[in-house]
């Protein structure tokens, strides 16, 4: 049987390695494939930005009292 | 779908009493369901979606360049990563939003969502593909 692809394997191993749903042994095999391939390592970052960025974006807009107040302070400051 | 998820969260045996989780997550779902109704929905469920998990990434280096600066995010706005995750039919975008936002394991979700692990699995892949193929066309096809 033929060898998958290091970065293939990688591809589809990286939403449920986000998740923290792999098991042990899978999870090594991604972190040390990351840690040698920066090829993977950008997609990597950049999947976890774009989950930061999901969780962000439905996230309640700050009510503009409370903006307008924390801006304030941070003149002060 | 409200009631779904409230029937949901009131068998959910490991729902921590005294967080307004599940407060929360109804907002949420209750926001996009909102947004929904505002936009046609574009991607029906039987669009293939055969390009790999890196392909977003791949469309926003190649559309404008990717300097080792910036980051590719920040080519996608939140307002972006809302509407298109409004956009992603419902079955869907709810796994998408137990586990991507609220941080569930698939599991959970699966118990939330009184479906099978697998099922949670294969709507969680594909609706982020969606999420993805709605991203492109509106950060990158859209310039």
């Amino acid at each position: 049987m033929s060898e998958i692809d290091p970065c293939e394997w990688c591809e589809q191993a990286l939403q449920p390695y986000l998740d923290r749903e792999l098991n042990g042994e899978d999870e090594a095999k991604v972190k040390s494939h990351l840690a040698s391939c920066s090829w993977c390592e950008k997609r990597y970052k950049f999947e976890e930005d774009l989950r930061i960025l999901v969780r962000q974006s439905v996230v309640e807009p700050m009510a503009p009292e409370l903006k307008a107040k924390l801006a304030n302070l941070r003149l002060e400051l | 779908m409200q009631e779904t998820y409230a029937r949901a969260f009131r068998s959910w045996q490991s729902y921590t009493p005294g967080t307004n989780l599940r407060a929360w997550l109804l907002r949420i779902l209750t926001n996009l369901n909102i947004d929904r109704g505002r936009r046609a929905q574009r991607t029906p469920d039987s669009q293939p979606l055969e390009e790999g998990d890196y392909f977003l990434y791949n469309r926003l280096e190649t559309a404008t360049g990717e300097t080792e600066e910036e980051r590719v995010v920040e080519r996608l706005s939140q307002d972006n990563v809302a509407e298109a995750l409004s956009a992603v039919p419902h079955d869907f975008r709810d796994v998408v939003v137990l586990v991507d936002i609220g941080e569930f394991s698939y599991a959970d979700a699966a118990q939330i969502l009184d479906i099978p692990i697998g099922t949670v699995m294969s709507r969680l892949h594909r609706g982020r593909r969606i999420l993805k193929k709605e991203l492109a066309e509106l950060a990158v096809d859209s310039q």
